[in-house]
């Protein structure tokens, strides 16, 4: 099996030399396989959404270093990791970050703005994304005037866009009512079909009929690793 | 291309989407410029406004010089210049000052033949009489003086005067504090008989540069007095010179010290583009993070800065404009009319031209892009995790 993602001894500290220095991350080495649909586990403060962070290059390691598709990523410039986040990662975030006065269609096409393709362009395809998530009705609204669920379905939206290889979703289920976590695992199912990489942080066990591999972590640490077979 | 027009219309859009802050941005540049343009127009309508009287004036200017002063000529010269080839008109002329109650004013001592035909009254006549004055529309609007208004001074009690016209105020602001009367009147009340402050010259066509050193070199060493001071001869072309020079130093000195407030402001408007800076921070941490580059934000936020600079200028030269008009450039015209208060008597003279206009637009680019460029800058080149917190 190919891997897609390899880390080598990262290390994440907050506030290093100072009294309040913070080991988020300790010597974690993984490997993600390629097309699959991989889980993330622990308890609050363990560490998954820093690892996450690290794996989709918005965050820096402190120490050891991360590998994509076998070339090591951790020294790359700010442009690398620009292109590398365009190109390759798709991005959930619990929270959802919508830019709050753009209506759901422009902050999924937010990202092709310097692809610089025309609005026309643009809207047609988040509109189509937003269609396929069963957000055909608020294609206009502003992220305030939807609900949690459906701020989520945007967020996907987004994340989708650029047609990525990996996605990355940090507790994706934790502000979401019943019916979007429905949407959402078929949607996942939909991507690993289709060959995409997922990268799930969360604690919900629903995810855990899908998930192929497991990570566990604790305390920073990376303690157990799971592997499944699905039939 | 098509990234860049992508760009600017995705700046347009900003603007339009934060309103408050874009508002409060151009109203605080508009605050900033304002006063720079207007206090830029005046200084160029009055050096406009001086240049043409100097144009209309006198060919030649000549008196004395006293240790590098101008000091009185003496009236034996007139007949030597008028004997001159060239010479078209010669007369003499005094011009003082003294107060007027509290108020400063010029007085000018003229033969009522030469009394330029140009001058326009708002009232009364030209003197006619020893003692009669013609006062300017700032001090006759100031002491209430009408035609037939009998006055005195305090530098010469004995010696009493009568308005016989009052200048119009739309006249030049040279007129507003002025009192003009006949050239003999002068003389009694300077105490100055025989002399005059200075002798004007007009010349035919060509011929001033000649005859101005014809008098410094051959009537200074063949002076009626030779045992007194020589002269000191000012052609046209000279004093055209020293008034430029004057009002681009004057114009200049403005513009040092705006620089410097300028400079002052910038921390004033860091504060003010950081308005929404939280919410801006986390804007470029999530479009950092969904893959745009730092020079693409850079541009993006560049483009803002420069469509609100472009807005910004034009409104304040409007509002200079209408400061002028409406207000006659209250607080602003007393840094470069001196004894005019904050409210002029008379209508302050402006002129717009392109480069002070381009100036304002550059300052408003300067001040926009400092204030928001460098902290854009390094929200965009850090970690995008840490700019969404």
């Amino acid at each position: 099996m190919e891997t897609i993602i390899r880390t080598e001894k990262v290390d994440k500290i907050y506030y290093q030399g100072r009294p309040e220095e913070v080991r988020a991350l300790n010597q974690i080495d993984l490997e993600i396989p390629k097309n699959r649909i991989v889980l993330i586990r622990g308890p609050s403060g363990s560490g998954k959404s820093t690892l996450l962070n690290l794996i989709s290059t918005i965050d820096r390691p402190t120490n050891g270093r991360i590998f994509l598709y076998g070339e090591d990523i951790s020294k790359y410039s700010d442009v690398q990791f620009s292109r590398i986040r365009q190109k390759t990662f798709g991005l959930i975030f619990q929270n959802f970050n919508l830019l709050p006065r753009l209506p759901a269609w422009e902050n999924v096409a937010f990202p092709l703005i310097p692809f610089g393709l025309t609005e026309k362009e643009r809207r047609q395809r988040s509109t189509e994304i937003l269609i396929q998530l069963k957000l055909e009705k608020r294609v206009d609204h502003l992220p305030e005037q939807m609900s949690g669920g459906e701020q989520q379905r945007v967020a996907i939206a987004r994340a989708l866009v650029n047609n990525p290889e990996i996605v990355i979703a940090d507790e994706p289920t934790s502000n979401i009512d019943a019916e979007s976590i429905n949407i959402l695992l078929d949607i996942l199912r939909h991507l690993e079909i289709k060959g995409k990489t997922i990268i799930i942080s969360s604690h919900d066990p629903v995810f855990l009929d899908y998930c192929e591999t497991i990570f566990f972590l604790k305390d920073g640490r990376l303690v157990n690793i799971e592997q499944r077979e699905f039939k | 291309m098509n990234k860049h027009l992508n760009l600017l219309y995705t700046a347009v859009e900003n603007i339009l989407r934060n309103k408050v802050r874009s508002v409060v941005l151009i109203l605080c540049l508009i605050a900033v410029l304002f006063p720079f343009v207007t206090a830029l127009s005046i200084s160029e309508g009055i050096k406009f406004q001086s240049l043409i009287s100097v144009e209309e004036g006198a060919d030649i200017y000549v008196t004395v010089d006293y240790f590098g002063s101008n000091a009185p000529i003496s009236l034996n010269h007139l007949e030597r210049f008028r004997k001159m080839d060239g010479v078209t008109k010669v007369f003499p002329r005094i011009v003082g000052r003294t107060y007027f109650a509290n108020r400063l004013v010029t007085i000018v001592g003229i033969l009522p033949e030469n009394v330029p035909k140009s001058i326009r009254l708002s009232q009364g006549s030209m003197f006619r009489e020893k003692g009669d004055v013609i006062v300017g529309g700032g001090l006759a609007e100031e002491f209430r003086l009408q035609p037939g208004v009998r006055f005195s001074l305090s530098i010469n009690a004995s010696k009493l005067l009568r308005v016989a016209g009052i200048f119009d105020s739309s006249a030049s602001i040279w007129s507003a504090n002025l009192i003009l009367m006949p050239f003999e009147d002068a003389s009694e009340f300077f105490k100055m008989k025989g002399r005059a402050t200075d002798i004007l010259i007009y010349t035919r066509p060509g011929y001033a540069p000649i005859l101005a050193k014809e008098i410094q070199e051959k009537i200074s060493s063949s002076d009626p007095e030779p045992s007194g001071p020589p002269l000191r001869v000012q052609d046209k072309t000279l004093i055209q010179r020293y008034f430029q020079r004057g009002f681009n130093y004057k114009a200049g000195v403005f513009t040092a010290l705006y620089t410097v407030a300028f400079a002052l402001a910038i921390p004033a408007l860091l504060i003010v583009s950081g308005f929404g800076q939280t919410e801006r921070r986390k804007e470029i941490g999530v479009i950092k993070a969904t893959g745009w580059q730092t020079q693409e934000v850079m541009e993006m936020v560049a483009l803002e800065n420069l469509i609100i600079s472009l807005t910004s200028a034009p409104l304040a030269i409007l509002m200079a404009m209408a400061w002028l008009k409406l207000f006659n450039g209250a607080f602003i015209a007393q840094f470069f009319i001196a004894e005019v208060g904050l409210m002029a008597p008379f209508p302050i003279p402006s002129r717009f031209l392109p480069l002070p206009s381009f100036f304002a637009f550059l300052f408003a680019v300067v001040l926009t892009m400092v204030g928001s460029l460098y902290s854009t800058w390094r929200t965009a080149t850090i970690p995008p995790v840490e700019a969404m917190r």
